[in-house]
């Protein structure tokens, strides 16, 4: 899980051209600069490496990177469980 | 040209399949480096299988030069086409002294040309959306794939505020934005140019494609050669920077050359079939504004693109434009090193052949079996030789019958 949540930061931070150090749970999606186009980048490179599919509408209520990244990490987890 | 704005150079960038790097692409045409290699490239399960085709290509970590360059993460953010027009725009600023000059905000132009745009980016989507029927395309594609992204990605990160765009004219992209850029500098629109071109094509299915145009060769790319059976692709790009003179003079800036000559025509004659009227209307304004058909020395960086028909209508036309003195001109084809950059192949050959006319040295046609006595010219080959020449003529033949000469004067 610690891995997982690892290795999410590691491809947000290289996809969306955001320095790692800057990942933590308070920030908002906003301060980071990820606007939709980035979330939608973000998405799509998880989706392409873990083989998941993430709804359109999974981060309507998210505004922090730490609700986001809760939600890369519920689909991959429930895709290794199932 | 009108001779009261005249225009000059103030610097040059590159990355080819001969380095990353102006310098380096120089020593690699100079020294005879060819790049043209087979290259099997895998375009994943649901594609035909592939065979070895000649190109040339960038082999060096683009990604890793231009991060270093900009100082800054690009990652996986542009296509290929784009990454390969920052650099060389960073590298040209960098030697012309105009990264973060206030010039950029307002007195400069950014033109750029390119014969395709993503392709990269395009073909890995439809393998995503045919191939794997994903139901997304990435959300970047568009922005990744448009003709205009190297431009826009050129000006957002110098900040060039004035007018930016691409244009396309296939083989001839590149002098046609160099054409462009100095229009807005003799017009007094601007000051400064950022001009050249990038292409990066070397991808299974487009070079299939170029294969059923049946213009590619099977083997590898001999100008003027006897037995020469088409051309191979290259990828790359490379920017010059222009100049009003007395801009670049009040600010004290290293001038490189001079673009003392235009000459723009239009075939309107065939597809992919060359007219010897259209090379001759282009070389001869170009050379005429120039001034250099009065026996002097020209060193001629020829379109050159090893396919038959070509290289004949080409020696043809420079026999046309010079006369009885075609013999004097040294001769010179890069594409047979770097392979053929399509929309980036001007502004490259451009930047190869004007650090030639500084050195004074003539890089080699390769790949050469004997000269074709069709094509008669005074043809470097062997080795780089030294040249008297103080004057440059560059040729652009595009398919469609879209031609471009530009001609280049030494500064001292």
């Amino acid at each position: 899980m610690a891995n997982l949540r690892e290795e999410l930061i590691d491809l947000i931070a290289e996809e969306a051209l955001i320095d790692k150090a800057k990942l933590v749970p308070g920030a908002t999606l906003a301060d980071l600069g990820l606007d939709s186009v980035g979330v939608v980048s973000v998405v799509f490179a998880v989706e392409e490496k873990y083989g998941v599919e993430i709804a359109e509408d999974a981060f309507k209520d998210v505004n922090d990177f730490g609700s986001f990244l809760a939600v890369l990490e519920g689909v991959v987890e429930t895709k290794r469980a199932a | 040209m009108i001779p009261s704005r005249r225009i000059v150079v103030t610097g040059l960038g590159a990355v080819s399949p001969l380095g990353l790097g102006a310098q380096a692409t120089w020593e690699g045409a100079r020294d005879g480096r060819g790049a043209i290699r087979p290259h099997h490239l895998d375009a994943g399960p649901h594609a035909p299988d592939t065979r070895d085709t000649p190109a040339a290509t960038i082999e060096g970590d683009l990604l890793g030069y231009t991060e270093a360059a900009l100082g800054r993460k690009i990652g996986a953010s542009l296509d290929p086409f784009a990454l390969m027009a920052l650099g060389p725009a960073h590298e040209a600023l960098a030697q012309a002294g105009l990264i973060g000059a206030e010039v950029l905000e307002d007195r400069t132009a950014a033109v750029l040309g390119h014969g395709f745009a993503g392709i990269h980016t395009l073909e890995v989507g439809y393998e995503r959306f045919f191939g794997q029927k994903g139901t997304r395309m990435h959300p970047l594609t568009v922005p990744k794939v448009m003709v205009s992204a190297p431009v826009s990605a050129v000006a957002i990160e110098f900040k060039i505020r004035g007018p930016v765009f691409a244009v396309s004219s296939a083989c001839a992209s590149s002098g046609h934005a160099i054409a462009q850029g100095a229009g807005f500098i003799r017009s007094g629109e601007c000051d400064v140019a950022v001009v050249g071109g990038s292409e990066a094509i070397v991808t299974p299915c487009c070079l299939r494609a170029w294969e059923g145009l049946q213009a590619m060769s099977p083997t590898t790319c001999r100008p003027f050669s006897t037995g020469r059976d088409g051309m191979a692709i290259g990828e790359g790009g490379a920017v010059m920077v222009l100049e009003a003179l007395e801009h670049a003079q009040a600010r004290g800036a290293t001038i490189l050359a001079e673009l003392s000559g235009v000459g723009l025509s239009s075939d309107a004659y065939h597809w992919t079939q060359p007219s010897l009227e259209g090379a001759v209307k282009a070389m001869g304004r170009a050379c005429e504004q120039a001034d250099v058909l009065g026996g002097e020395s020209v060193l001629i960086s020829t379109h050159g693109t090893g396919t038959p028909l070509n290289d004949k209508n080409e020696a043809a036309a420079i026999r046309a434009v010079f006369g009885e003195g075609a013999q004097r001109h040294p001769v010179i084809a890069t594409k047979s090193a770097h392979g053929h950059l399509i929309g980036a192949a001007t502004a490259l050959q451009g930047v190869i052949a004007l650090i030639a006319l500084r050195e004074g040295l003539a890089p080699p046609i390769l790949n050469m079996i004997e000269p074709d006595p069709e094509c008669a010219l005074d043809l470097v080959l062997g080795a780089a030789r030294p040249i008297e020449a103080q004057a440059m003529l560059l040729n652009s033949f595009a398919f469609g019958g879209l031609n471009t000469a530009l001609a280049f004067r030494l500064w001292r």
